[in-house]
């Protein structure tokens, strides 16, 4: 609890809970469908992907905006190189074509003494570019035989009426969390964003840590394009598109902080949740879906507030 | 003041930060078991020498030897593994860590689980109470809370306790009693022949020129980001040492034992 406030996750679980209840008494029956809460859970959990790499990243005081665009390209290497390569193959090009970008922008951030704002947007530009050139806009399918892998099945199919990708994201923001909060690693990554300067004063190699942060972040990314293909294997060169804006909302939404060294996993899952669920009941109250975004803003001022007052409450530096 | 081969040996260093020339071809021996007071003028360039000692700035030109090896590479990383530990002025914690966390930052003692180093936080939590509780933290801070709450002088005691922690060869000290009260100041300056008298190196910045001259055994003055002086204690008066300073350090030379 006391870990929950301090990470400033309290405002995203908040959220969550009067999100819930408005939802319950506003459009009960529209809410609580099989239809909705199922997409809800599927799309929140690939969101949620994104996002956790995103926090990370924000932790260390930098930001991504390529999460998009490395979604959508390491989606379509998996559904183009799969002819060629088989799923297992097409997966793995597909994952380290993520980690390549990651590595390339960290690199340049850090190398270059470059701000990330203008590095990844760079990022999202360049890996845009390369889906439309390498796709020619066209539409791509995975045949019979590659939907009917296990590997895909296992990646995009279902248990028990709940999406695989649910389960992905349980069992890797475990791991995430444990990673951010009980490790060496974690400890130096929360230091470089919440004092780069000491940190570095005590032996840590920030800048090792903000290149592994960014290719982390594009794994994620990477591995979320991949199990919404794996769940419906048809490639489109806006795949992904505007994603980075979502990610950072969920990521400030779940408490993340842009100042640094504060954020946790669970909030950037919760903000994931939030940030989904506004699109599905805007859809499900039959609000046209440009609404959507303006939503968005407006919860995502509304959280960053919230936490701010929380932030200076606590007596944080914001 | 022995006579082996000086421990950290700076010879003719220059640092420019952009155009500003902050160190003037600095050339000074240090040697293990000798306490020496780095004094001068607010912004003489104290805290920017010490700061190539630890590796957080290269200089731009000159070299450093350590124990008789040539530094190639300047990093913190670096400097605390051969053994040279560092109070600094201005920087060191982390305001979102706790003091756990910040007292063992970049050494995180680790239990291993199916192979993945895990933080010991059991460890981390009693030990550093254990050393900084007797640097003068009271005992309603808990280890858990984070640096950003605490006062300078909590700040300080946790960066001295760590140092303490951790000695190794070399123990800098830059402005430490800082934020410290009257008792605290003391146990600190035990601390620092306790130290040298260990066989540790211990160079220790101060403004209180009385004070430091009592504990070191030799003074290097600097001004305008150059070495102005180096004398034994024994060779200076504290009144003519803080002469030295106030007019500059001009006069000097002929008391240069160096
Ligand atoms: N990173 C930096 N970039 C530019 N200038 C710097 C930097 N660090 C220090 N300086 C300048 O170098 C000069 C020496 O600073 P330094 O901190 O070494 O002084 P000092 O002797 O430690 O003073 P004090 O007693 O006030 O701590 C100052 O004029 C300062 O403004
Ligand atoms: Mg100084």
């Amino acid at each position: 609890m006391k870990h929950l406030v301090r990470s400033q996750g309290i405002g995203a679980v908040i959220g969550v809970a009067v999100m819930l209840a408005v939802f319950t008494l506003l459009d009960f029956s529209g809410w609580w469908t099989v239809q909705t809460v199922s997409n809800v859970t599927q799309f929140a959990s690939i969101l949620a992907f994104v996002t956790m790499g995103e926090a990370l990243v924000i932790m260390t005081k930098e930001i991504d905006l390529s999460v998009g665009s490395v979604y959508g390209l390491a989606g379509v290497s998996f559904i183009t190189l799969e002819p060629p390569l088989g799923v297992s193959g097409s997966l793995l090009v597909a994952l380290l074509i993520a980690a390549l970008a990651g590595l390339v922008q960290g690199v340049a951030v850090v190398k270059g003494q470059l701000p990330s704002m203008i590095v990844t947007l760079g990022g999202l530009f360049t890996a845009r570019g390369i889906i439309y050139v390498w796709t020619g806009g066209s539409v791509h399918n995975f045949s019979p035989d590659a939907r009917a892998h296990p590997l895909t099945r296992l990646l995009g199919g279902e248990l028990f009426g709940i999406e695989a990708a649910t389960f992905w994201l349980i069992a890797i923001a475990a791991l995430l969390g444990l990673l951010l909060w009980a490790t060496p690693f974690g400890n130096r990554l929360l230091a470089t964003g919440g004092g780069r300067e000491s940190a570095e004063s005590r032996g840590v190699r920030t800048e090792r840590v903000k290149i592994v942060t960014f290719v982390l972040c594009s794994l994620l990314a990477g591995f979320a394009g991949i199990l919404t293909l794996c769940n419906q294997p048809q490639t489109h060169v806006t795949l992904g598109e505007n994603m980075e804006l979502e990610a950072i909302s969920a990521a400030v939404i779940g408490g993340c902080l842009l100042t640094g060294g504060r954020g946790s996993i669970l909030g950037a899952i919760l903000g994931a949740l939030i940030v989904v669920s506004f699109r599905y009941e805007l859809i499900a109250l039959g609000a046209p879906s440009s609404w959507y975004i303006t939503f968005v803003g407006v919860v995502l001022v509304a959280a960053v507030i919230f936490n701010q007052s929380l932030a200076r409450r606590l007596g944080h530096s914001v | 003041m022995t006579n082996d081969h000086p421990l950290i040996q700076v010879k003719n260093l220059d640092l420019y930060f952009g155009a500003f020339h902050a160190l003037r071809n600095v050339s000074v021996d240090f040697h293990a078991g000798e306490l020496v007071g780095l004094v001068g003028d607010n912004g003489a360039g104290k805290t920017t020498l010490i700061r190539v000692l630890c590796g957080i700035h290269a200089p731009t030109s000159g070299e450093v030897f350590f124990d008789g090896r040539k530094v190639e590479k300047f990093h913190p990383k670096l400097a605390i593994d051969q053994g040279i530990e560092t109070i600094q002025q201005s920087v060191g914690l982390c305001d979102n860590l706790s003091i756990a966390r910040n007292f063992y930052l970049g050494r995180e003692p680790v239990k291993r689980i199916l192979g993945i180093p895990f933080l010991d936080f059991a460890l981390m939590r009693e030990k550093s109470a254990r050393v900084i509780r007797q640097f003068g933290l009271r005992d309603n801070v808990s280890t858990d809370d984070e640096v950003e709450r605490l006062s300078g002088g909590e700040r300080q005691s946790v960066k001295i306790g760590r140092a303490v922690e951790f000695k190794n060869r070399v123990v800098i000290m830059d402005e430490p009693t800082n934020h410290l009260s009257v008792r605290e100041r003391e146990h600190v300056n035990e601390l620092a022949v306790q130290l040298k008298e260990q066989g540790l190196l211990v160079i220790y910045i101060t403004h209180d020129i009385f004070q430091v001259h009592k504990l070191a055994d030799r003074i290097v003055i600097m001004e305008n980001g150059a070495k102005v002086a180096d004398a034994s204690t024994d060779a200076m008066t504290a009144e003519e040492l803080e002469e030295v300073i106030r007019q500059g350090g001009r006069v000097v030379e002929k008391r240069e034992t160096a």
